[in-house]
Order: C-alpha cells, then structure tokens, then sequence
C-alpha cells in the first residue's frame, strides 16, 4: 500500500483578471494521480505555472483540494486546523527554497530544531538534549553552529538545520520543494548526499519538487513531469530521461545543459509558458507542440499506461515509441 | 598590443571596506570568441567584469588594468565610459524583471540606448526598436515597444535586455547569469539566441554562470574561478574532460549525470571562504584532498598545461590532468 | 475604473462622518459651552435659557440627528459667540492661513526634496551628514519652540521682522520658516530613502551599463521611481494646508483658521469646531484620494491588476 495517495485532485484558484476585472478560475492542479510508497522518492519536475508546488501542499494537507481526494496510509488526511491534523504534522514535513525564511530569526538553531519534540510531547526533556545531538550529527551540523541563530549560518548550514527540525519528529514522509535551488553546486551535492544517506538510515519517503531535473533523477525512484496542472509523463527516472515519450517532456530533457557530448538533440520550443488562466483547448501543450495534430487541439489527452510501466498523457505517444524504437 | 586581443584584463584586483574579493585575475578575450566564466557565489565572476566597466560602488577600490583595443578602461573618464558602455561593451543581467526600469516602456528604454549610441530619435529609433525586437524573437513587436516590464514574461523581458545590449552594436556582450532565473525551456530559448547573435554579428561573448552545463554548450574557452581568482583556464573541451585543478574536477565530480549509473556525488567538503577569511595561500586548500604546506604559503601561480591550458595549483600535473570525470 | 472611485468616495465619506461624530461626541462630554460662554456668575436661569436656545439641554443623540440633518441641508450652524454662521466665519480666515501655508509647503518641497535627494546621492558625505541632521532637527524640534526661537532672535534682539500679528508681508516670514522647516526636514529624510531604495534597484545598473550618463540616470530613471513613495508625503502636506498652522498662528497671533480652532474650542463654540474639523477632514480625504489617483499615473504596475505574463 502507497504510503501516500494523491487520487484525482484538483485545486482551483480564482485569480483576478485587470484591473478590478471579475474573478477567472485557474486550475492550478488538475485530477492529479499519484502515489509515494514507504521509503521511496517521488520526484515531481515541470517549471513555473505547472503546479508542482501547489501539488506538493496539497499532499502534505495544507490545502484542501477543491476534488479528489488525499490518503494517507490510506486514510484520508484531516482537514486542516483541526487537532487530527495538527497531531498528523509529525508524521510529514516540509522543506523548502528559502531556509532563511523557513526559520525564525530571534531562536537559535538548537531552540527551533526541538520545538517539534515540545510541541508533540515526543521525549521527556532530558531526552531532548539527546535527540538534539543526534539529529546535529545526521545532518553534519556541529553544536556550536546549532547556538546560533539562522543569519549567522551560511545557505548550506541552514539548509541542514532546517532539515533537522523536519526530522525531529521522525515523520514517515519528507515533501522537499526545490530544497537545493539556492545553493551553490558542491554544497548541493553535499545536501543531496545527506538526503538519500538519510533515507536509506530512516526509510523516509520523499516527494522530490524541482525544476532541476538532474537533481530529480538523482534522488528519486519514480518521477512525474507536469504541465499545466497535469501530469504529462510518469515512470522511471532512468527510463523517462533517456528517452521521454510526451513531446514536453522530450523539450525538457533536451533543454538540460550538461557538460560533455549531448544526448538528445537540443529541442528549442517556441513561445512562453503559458499563463494557466488562459488554458488552450484540448492538450494544453498543442500550442507550442511541433507534433499537434488535429485531435490534440480539441481532445484532452488522458494519461494512459504503457506496457513498460511509464504513463503518458498524448494523443500520439504510441506512434512516437514505435518511431524510436 | 596584440591585434588579436579585443578585451585585455591584467591582474584586476577589487577589495571593498579593506576585504579582497578579486586578487589578481588575468584574462583576454579575442574577438567574436565566446568565453566562459563560471564559479560558485563569491568567486568574483560578476564583480570581474563589473569592475572592467567601472559600475561598482564608490567604495570599491579597484586596481591593475583592463584595455579595450587601444583604449584603457579603469580610471577613464566618465564620458569615455558612458560611450563605451553599450556602444562597445554591452552587460546584460539576471533576473531581467528587476534589471528593467518598472515604471517605463521597454521601447523607450531600448531607444534611449539608440539615441545614445547611433543618434536615431523618433521614428527612426522607434523602427529600429522594432528591428531589434524581431531580432531577438518577441512576437508583435510592434505592439510590445509600448508594454511595461511587469506586463512580460522573464524570457521575453531577458530578450528586452538583449536588445538592449545590441542597440549600441557592441564588440562584446557580457552575459552575467542571464537565464539563471529562467525556466529550463526558455533558458534554452534565450542561449540558442545568443548564441545565433553571436554568430550573425560576429561580436564577442563571456558567459557568466554557475552552471556548467550552460557554459560548457556556449564557450569554446572557459575559465573556472575561485577566491577571487581564476584557477584554471582552457578550451570547454579539455576543461570538461580532463580538468586539471581539484576544484574544477570536485565540481564535475559533484554535478548529479543524466545518463548512467547513479553514484554517490562526490561533494566538496567545507564551503566557500569567506572574503575576509581569504588563507594566505592557495584559497582552495582547506578543502582540497592534494594540500600539503607548501599550498599555504601564497597563491599559486599559473602552469601551463599545454597549448591552451593554464592551472593555478602547484600539485597540478599531468597524471592529475589524465584523470578523466565520470561521463 | 467607476467601482474604484466609488469605493474610494464611499471610503471618503464614511471617514469624514466618523470625525465630525467624534468630535461631536467629545466636544459636548468635555465641558459645557453654557459656562464658558457665559460667565460663571452669570443666573442659573440666563443659562438653562441659553442652553434650551442652542439645543443643550436634549440628549446627545437628538442633537446629533438635529446636526446631521441640518448638515444634509447645508446648514451648518451658527456661532455661539456672536451668532454668525459659523461656515462664514471659518471661510473668512482661510485665505490668511493659506497665506501661511501655501508658502510653507513651497518651502518644504522646494528645499526638502532636493536635499533629500542630494544626501542619497552623495550618500555619508560631509553634506548627507549635515542634511540629515538639520533635518531631524527640523521635525524633531516641536514648531513652538522653533517659532518662539526664531521670534527671541530675529524680532526681540536683532528687531528685523514683527514678532506676531499680520501687519505687512514681513509679518509672514517667521511664521512660515517655522512652519516650512519641519515639514522640509521630514521630507528631506523621506525622499532621501526612496531615493537610496531606488538606487539600489538593478535596473539603475542596468541604466549605467547601457551607457546612459549618470545625471541622466538619476534624472530620467531614479527620479520617476522615487517620486512615487514621496507623493504620499507631499499629499498628505497638500492635505493639511487648512489646518496644519494651528501651534504656529497661536505663536504669531495670526488670524486663521488654526487660531480661530484653538479659540472655538476653548469657548466650546461647537459649531465653529464642527465646522472647521468637517473642512479639515474633507481636504484630507480629498488629498488622500487625489494621491491615490496619482499613484496609479505615476507606477504602471498599479494600474494592471493581475499580471498578463505569468512569469
């Protein structure tokens, strides 16, 4: 059983048109289907508008989702503000970009990282001192660093301490929302180093939320690529970035600057994202999709599943795989 | 001076309120050639070429000398700069939302850089505006001369920055982190432009990124930075498979692959210096697996490595060079 | 672009009633204007009939019904003082308080605007360090003491300048320093952060590695932004012509409207009070609404309302 279900949800903002301009909907995610096993990584990648981040509050329980429905071991998630919920937060935490912003300025490290002990009643207080330490030694971080406060740290050592604040309460599932997009390279590897070292020791599943996709393919075990609200490919990493089937996606992956000889032909697409107000009509992708053909422009794709495995919502996705193959 | 040289950099230095952020960088750049500079935060890749055009801060305190064809570039006086600005070098930015003036039009901003430079007003300017815009590939031009930055996309408020850059038609175009906060497909949009500019108008490039894939694709020669110096130097090619400085090869190492079995990152242990906490020598040796003592004493000077390649490390030698990154 | 300004007036009216309730309210609990316009001596019977004439002796709320009602008609009541109307006698001082102000606000922005900007352009200099500190001086110094200094100095001991009244144009001159000085170094110091906030945006450097001289750059790309946080101030100046002299026309015995408040009151004068406080109000909110306006002229960011490109 997945540790964690998304099953069809959908949440909808009513954003503002103009200038005093009437309410227009946007769907920010869009009868999303996904699934985190206990353990495992889900990486979630896509740009800005895709609605990555929205997905990932929403399978954390921030957010209500407007249909469909969140599990949680296969319970559905208490709506939030209630105490089911507020008890439920110790099982699943957030890191985000901003670690500066994600801490308090006035506490020091150590004050913030056992706050989640006191507020869960986990431990007696003598018992704190001790999980402190060990969650300072799982996260590289030294006792002296963790008496200061978060501006006196650099981006990495915040990053870490954040993530120790997430693990104090041993929670069952980690949703990283660009965790490292902030940080310079080595420090990057150093973090992301700590994160699957930290999986492996915990068995914490993750859902991976980035717009790097070596990262993502680093770190997960199953990936989703979105578009517009939806998800547009899902499988295998190794698989899905060697040879992505949705056209999107194939435009992604070859729009990776890598060091070294290219392994897809660099795909350049046309035209912006396209602002999720003013979603097209049939696949959202038709407009900037050199492949569209008719049916794209008035038929929504559903996302189907392969032989292999790998789900891809595209009218011509089976023509595609027997070209390459 | 060389014929061959269009920009001649000679141990630039910059400190501000007495801390050294760049010490002694030496760098040329032919023209039409791209050039890459890349290096992680506080490395003084930006500062570099900010210090060239003279637009840090009063306080900066800036010495060695920097020479555009047979003109010097520090110390000139303002006027000479405000030419030179735009109409032989031009800069563009990250985060071209903010790099854009909010409260007017981006036809206008374009055209202050044609009055500027190639004396068109008016209709002219405004055509010519329009020219550009087509150029760098923002659809309606026309009616997009009179939108406001806010109103625009990053991509498409990046490509007003490019037109910008070109209105003067300069020699060079300094590129500092310019799709860096750009999605990935349209971060591939605006470097397939640059680089078709490049080719179309025959002026030179330096790329300025922490990103070494993007640096790599774009510049036939790169120069890697550290502590405020540049470590090593060579052509993309030799420096992406056969690095010769330990930075260089930890930053390879700890960049995750697409392709291939997943490994363990390598990671750099400890972090970047801080700019008053330089060492004394070598600026990498904290962390660096090869240090010994004789790393400490002061920062090393530049090896050469073969025809086109140049490390500052003193334990840098062939069988370092020989080492090849995982693919 | 309608429901914006309909708003706005809705918002307008509803804060120049809440005011004149105000102070409604707490002119009639604060003491009785039958005493203070009558002598204490004065028969007990001499004033219950003035209280029943001017409508003192029904309970608050009926005469506020009676006020508001007659305000709906235009009628805004009469002095208790000398029973003129009592808007005829705040309109006949007006243009000796502008006198004071109008001059005062040139002042304030002619000298406060170009100081602030010169202190954020030549920032911790010799000259930024003296502005700022004139100018905290200038709004910290309270404008009695200013006014009374100034007096001590140019009419007591040099004899230059009159020390109050309104005989000649000389009159003015210390009364309107008083008056300029505070409000010049408030603004001084106000658009000296817009200013410094502004220079350092990117797009300045963008400006400057386009090759655009540096006086042009300040002129034609720091100014414009700055401008837009400094037209708050300057509103709010504009919106306090009427009123904003009171401390100093009492200093300088200067008949305006100021002055005529500060007596008003102590006389419990009601409708005089109510009439100037309605004046006051209405010009702020009017100020307020007319800076709102100018905001969405001055920065096109405001005048879209969700963005077109979404990123």
């Amino acid at each position: 059983m997945p540790l964690l279900s998304l099953e069809g949800v959908s949440r909808v903002y009513s954003a503002r048109r103009g200038f005093l301009g009437r309410g227009v909907p946007v769907r920010a995610v869009d009868h999303v289907s996904l699934a985190v096993a206990p353990g495992q990584t889900l990486g979630i990648v896509g740009e800005s508008g895709c609605g990555k981040s929205t997905t990932g509050r929403l399978a954390l329980g921030l957010e209500l989702p407007d249909s469909g429905e969140v599990r949680f071991r296969g319970a559905p998630l208490p709506p939030p503000g209630t105490a089911a919920w507020r008890a439920q937060r110790a099982q699943m935490q957030l890191v985000y970009q901003d670690p500066l912003g994600a801490m308090d300025r006035r506490l020091t490290i150590a004050a913030q990282i056992v706050e989640p002990l006191a507020i869960h009643g986990i431990g007696s207080p003598a018992e704190r001192g001790d999980r402190l330490a060990a969650l300072l030694r799982d996260v590289g971080l030294r006792m002296d660093q963790a008496e200061r406060h978060p501006h006196e740290l650099s981006g990495g050592q915040r990053q870490r301490a954040v993530l120790a604040r997430a693990l104090a309460s041993d929670p069952a599932l980690l949703v990283c929302d660009e965790p490292v997009s902030a940080l310079d390279v080595s420090i990057q590897a150093q973090i992301v180093n700590m994160l699957t070292d930290l999986q492996a020791a915990r068995g914490i599943a993750m859902i991976f939320i980035s717009h790097d996709l070596k990262v993502v393919r680093q770190v997960s075990h199953e990936v989703a690529v979105m578009y517009l609200g939806r998800v547009v490919e899902q499988g295998d990493p190794d698989a899905i970035f060697a040879d992505p089937l949705h056209p999107y996606a194939r435009a992604l992956v070859s729009a990776i600057p890598v060091p070294g000889p290219r392994r897809l032909p660099r795909i350049v697409l046309t035209g912006d994202p396209p602002n999720p107000a003013d979603r097209p009509t049939g696949c959202a992708f038709h407009p900037r999709c050199a492949l569209a053909t008719a049916v794209c422009r008035n038929e929504d794709p559903a996302l189907v599943v392969r032989g292999d495995g790998r789900r891809v919502a595209c009218h011509r996705a089976d023509e595609l795989a027997r070209a390459a193959a | 001076m060389p014929s061959d040289r269009l920009v001649s950099i000679r141990d630039l230095r910059v400190s501000f309120d007495g801390h050294a952020a760049l010490r002694g960088v030496d760098l040329d750049v032919a023209p039409g050639e791209a050039v890459g500079l890349v290096g992680e935060s506080g490395c003084g890749k930006s500062v570099t070429w900010l210090a060239a055009l003279g637009l840090l801060p009063a306080k900066a305190r800036v010495s060695g000398s920097v020479t555009l064809g047979d003109e010097a570039l520090l110390g000139a006086p303002a006027a000479t700069l405000d030419r030179i600005r735009g109409g032989r070098i031009a800069m563009i930015f990250q985060d071209p939302a903010s790099a854009l003036n909010p409260v007017q039009r981006v036809g206008r901003q374009v055209a202050e850089a044609l009055r500027l430079h190639r004396g068109m007003d008016g209709a002219a300017a405004r055509a010519e505006a329009r020219r550009l815009f087509d150029l760098v590939g923002i659809p309606d031009a026309g009616r997009r001369l009179d939108a406001f930055p806010h109103e625009m996309s990053g991509g498409q408020n990046q490509r007003v920055m490019i037109a910008m850059a070109l209105a003067g038609q300069p020699e060079l175009l300094i590129a500092d982190e310019p799709t860096t906060a750009l999605d990935a497909t349209i971060q591939a949009q605006i470097l397939d432009l640059l680089r078709r500019l490049q080719a179309e108008t025959g002026m030179a490039l330096v790329l300025i990124s922490h990103d070494l894939g993007v640096v790599a694709e774009m510049c036939g020669r790169v120069g890697v930075m550290y502590g405020g110096r540049i470590i090593e130097e060579a052509s993309a090619a030799t420096l992406f498979e056969a690095p010769a400085h330990p930075y260089t090869q930890g930053l390879l190492a700890a960049l995750p692959d697409m392709a291939g079995p997943r490994r363990r990152l390598a990671a750099i242990a400890g972090g970047v210096p801080e700019p008053w906490n330089f060492p004394q020598g070598c600026a990498f040796a904290p962390r660096c697996p090869n240090a010994t003592g004789a790393c400490d004493v002061a920062p090393p000077e530049h090896r050469r490595f073969g025809e086109d390649h140049r490390v500052a490390c003193l334990h840098a030698d062939a069988a370092h060079a020989s080492v090849t990154v995982p693919a | 672009m309608m429901r914006f300004l309909g708003l706005r007036l809705g918002r307008a009216l509803l804060t120049i009633v809440l005011v004149v309730t105000f102070a409604f309210v707490v002119l009639r609990l604060s003491g009785d204007p039958a005493m203070m316009i009558m002598s204490p001596e004065a028969p007990a019977e001499a004033i219950a009939a003035f209280r029943k004439a001017w409508g003192l002796d029904q309970p608050v709320w009926v005469q506020y019904l009676h006020y508001f009602g007659a305000i709906l008609q235009g009628e805004l009541g009469q002095s208790m003082r000398d029973g003129r109307p009592a808007i005829l006698l705040v309109v006949e001082r007006i243009p000796a308080t502008l006198a004071l102000t109008i001059p005062a606000l040139i002042l304030k922005v002619g000298l406060g605007i170009p100081a602030g900007i010169h202190a954020a352009l030549h920032r911790n200099s010799l000259t930024d360090r003296l502005v700022m500190a004139g100018a905290v001086a200038g709004f910290t110094v309270p404008s009695f003491v200013l006014g009374l200094l100034l007096v001590l100095l140019f009419a007591v001991q040099l004899g230059w300048l009159p020390s109050g009244g309104q005989e000649s144009w000389r009159s003015a001159i210390l009364p309107v320093i008083t008056l300029g000085l505070g409000g010049a170094g408030i603004l001084a110091r106000f658009t000296r952060s817009a200013m410094l906030e502004v220079l350092g945006q990117p797009y300045i450097r963008t400006a400057s590695a386009t090759g655009v001289p540096w006086r042009r750059v300040v002129r034609g790309h720091a100014l414009p932004n700055a401008a837009i946080p400094t037209v708050t101030i300057v509103g709010f100046m504009i919106g306090s012509l009427i009123a904003g002299a009171v401390v100093v026309e009492s200093v300088f015995s200067w008949p305006g409207v100021g002055r005529l408040l500060v007596v008003a009151v102590a006389n419990r004068d009601l409708a005089v009070v109510q009439c100037i406080l309605l004046l006051v109000a209405s010009t702020m909110v009017t100020s307020n609404l007319i800076v709102d306006l100018l905001y969405g002229v001055l920065d096109p960011r405001l005048r879209a309302g969700g963005a077109a490109g979404a990123h």
